[in-house]
């Protein structure tokens, strides 16, 4: 059996389990309610789950800009200038190792508790990994190929468009997987702390009233998003990142680009 | 000596240049001290000619290569290729290919040896006319829309070339281009590059620390020194073109061979 289908497999008898393991009572339906009364639920309320989804989805797309946007940048600009690298490097590494999600209240404090202080917390739980891989993504650009292009007459704008930005975009890809996931973990946890709005306000809402169904359509919906924003990196990785084959793009590309695999 | 009649490349030497090297020197400062890298170095290599660098390692013919191509400057005496300074890397006048194939990986055979036109802004149509010959006068043709780690090393190192030559410069600068390939590999790669050479006229200067492929692809040799690097021989190949696998074995070889081996043991 090939992985893809024991994969495929998992997924359905763990989808068919959730359905009917609460249903025969193995477990009790305000632990894990079946899978239909939970989107019975969430149906049943659709404008109201409908609406958080909005304040969410905003509240992640800012973020993305922020972390993402800001963290190529300042990534950028940190991993081409060595003494910026050597000043900042090792306070953003240990910074990474705190758990940020101790800060938010203060965002609070600053911002509300509306979308701004959500907005601003995500933005730079997601801003760190992003930056790191940006800057690691330029620093290991190999400084033959830079050379090369020199010899051809390249400018320094040409070198930067040409080379050095294609060149990091794996690297900065793969940084982006892990800043995104964390702008949409920082949104739904500071979302679940202290606010009033969104699929994360609505989670921590039903628990307090032990309506499970309620919470755990609003699981299902993080889900989504969450597998939503993987496919999408994943679509960005295969266009933009052929070239990284065996690492990066799967088998089914491997055996698309190269119909007769290389002879010598 | 052979004369050079018997080489006559089918190109008119018009495409071909010549490299000028007057009183060439090179220090750098490493913790404070000067290091002189090159010493005094004149050399001279009319157009059409195959001459190649030879030298154990750290005598500076990977230096004196990058300030050919303008990559690296010189701090004294003046390098001249084709009647004029070179200051910067000039791709119109000078083509380089380097030890490392240095392909782009994101691109494909092709666009890396069109790549020295697009940064120039030549059109799709002209840049896909000129690519496509430059593969097939190294033996790529049919290669062109793979990308590199589909090729194997004689074959990027072949793309490489033809990326060197797509902009037709009078001189080649080639840096070990073979010293990471494989023995037999490496030999193909040889005659290759004498085929190429005899087809397109153009002046190369070679750098290498293998004597036999010196000696085998050469018209002159140029032997260094290590620390400084300095000219320490000059020697004349005059064996006849085309070369064969057999002259290796021979007695004029060997002994053009022994002469180097000589300077750079005692050297090094």
């Amino acid at each position: 059996m090939s992985s893809t289908m024991l994969r495929r497999l998992i997924v359905i008898s763990l989808i068919v389990l959730w359905e009917v393991l609460p249903r025969i009572g193995v477990i009790p339906e305000l632990f894990l309610p079946s899978l239909s009364s939970t989107l019975l639920a969430g149906w049943n309320q659709a404008g109201e789950y409908g609406h958080a989804l909005v304040v969410t989805l905003y509240e992640v797309a800012i973020g993305m800009v922020i972390a993402c946007g800001g963290g190529i940048l300042a990534g950028a600009v940190v991993g081409s200038l060595p003494r910026p690298r050597l000043l900042i490097m090792p306070m953003v590494s240990s910074l990474y190792a705190v758990p940020l999600v101790i800060l938010y209240p203060v965002f609070t404090v600053w911002l509300g508790i509306g979308s701004e202080s959500k907005i601003a917390f995500a933005g730079m739980y997601g801003f760190l990994p992003t930056m790191l891989a940006t800057s690691a993504g330029i620093q290991t650009i190999d400084p033959q190929l830079l050379l090369a292009a020199r010899s051809m007459g390249a400018t320094l704008s040409q070198r930067v468009t040409r080379v050095v930005i294609p060149a990091a975009i794996p690297t900065v890809l793969s940084g982006l997987r892990v800043g995104g996931a964390l702008v949409i973990v920082g949104v739904v946890v500071s979302e679940m702390l202290i606010s009033s709005a969104g699929i994360g306000y609505l989670i921590s809402r039903y628990r307090t009233i032990l309506d499970s169904q309620h919470v755990f359509a609003g699981v299902l919906l993080v889900l989504a998003m969450a597998i939503a924003f993987n496919a999408m990196i994943k679509f960005v990785e295969r266009r933009a990142a052929v070239w990284q084959t065996g690492t990066r793009a799967g088998p089914d590309m491997i055996a698309r680009e190269i119909p007769a695999a290389a002879t010598a | 000596m052979q004369p050079l009649a018997n080489i006559t490349p089918i190109k008119p030497a018009a495409r071909a240049g010549a490299v000028q090297l007057g009183g060439v020197g090179l220090v750098y400062k490493t913790s404070g001290q000067d290091v002189v890298a090159v010493s005094d170095v004149s050399i001279e290599v009319k157009p059409g000619r195959f001459a190649v660098l030879v030298g154990p390692s750290g005598c500076g013919k990977s230096s004196l290569l990058m300030m050919m191509a303008g990559l690296r400057h010189q701090t004294s005496g003046a390098i001249s290729i084709n009647g004029a300074p070179i200051e910067v890397p000039d791709p119109d006048r000078v083509g380089v290919v380097f030890q490392e194939p240095s392909l782009f990986p994101w691109l494909t055979a092709e666009e890396n040896v069109e790549f020295p036109l697009t940064l120039r802004g030549v059109s799709k149509q002209e840049r896909r006319a000129k690519a496509e010959e430059a593969l097939q006068l190294v033996g790529l043709d049919g290669f062109g829309k793979r990308h590199p780690h589909e090729l194997s090393g004689g074959m990027k190192q072949r793309v490489s070339i033809a990326r060197g030559l797509v902009q037709d410069p009078p001189v080649l600068l080639m840096d070990e281009p073979f010293a990471a390939l494989d023995e037999q590999t490496r030999m193909t790669m040889g005659d290759e590059l004498l085929r190429i050479w005899a087809a397109t006229g153009k002046t190369i200067v070679f750098v290498t620390h293998s004597l036999t492929e010196a000696v085998y692809l050469a018209d002159e040799v140029i032997v260094m020194s290590a620390r400084p690097g300095r000219i320490v021989d000059r020697l004349e190949v005059a064996l006849p073109r085309p070369r064969t696998f057999e002259m290796l074995s021979g007695d004029a070889f060997g002994s053009l061979r022994d002469r180097i081996w000589r300077h750079i043991r005692k050297s090094a």
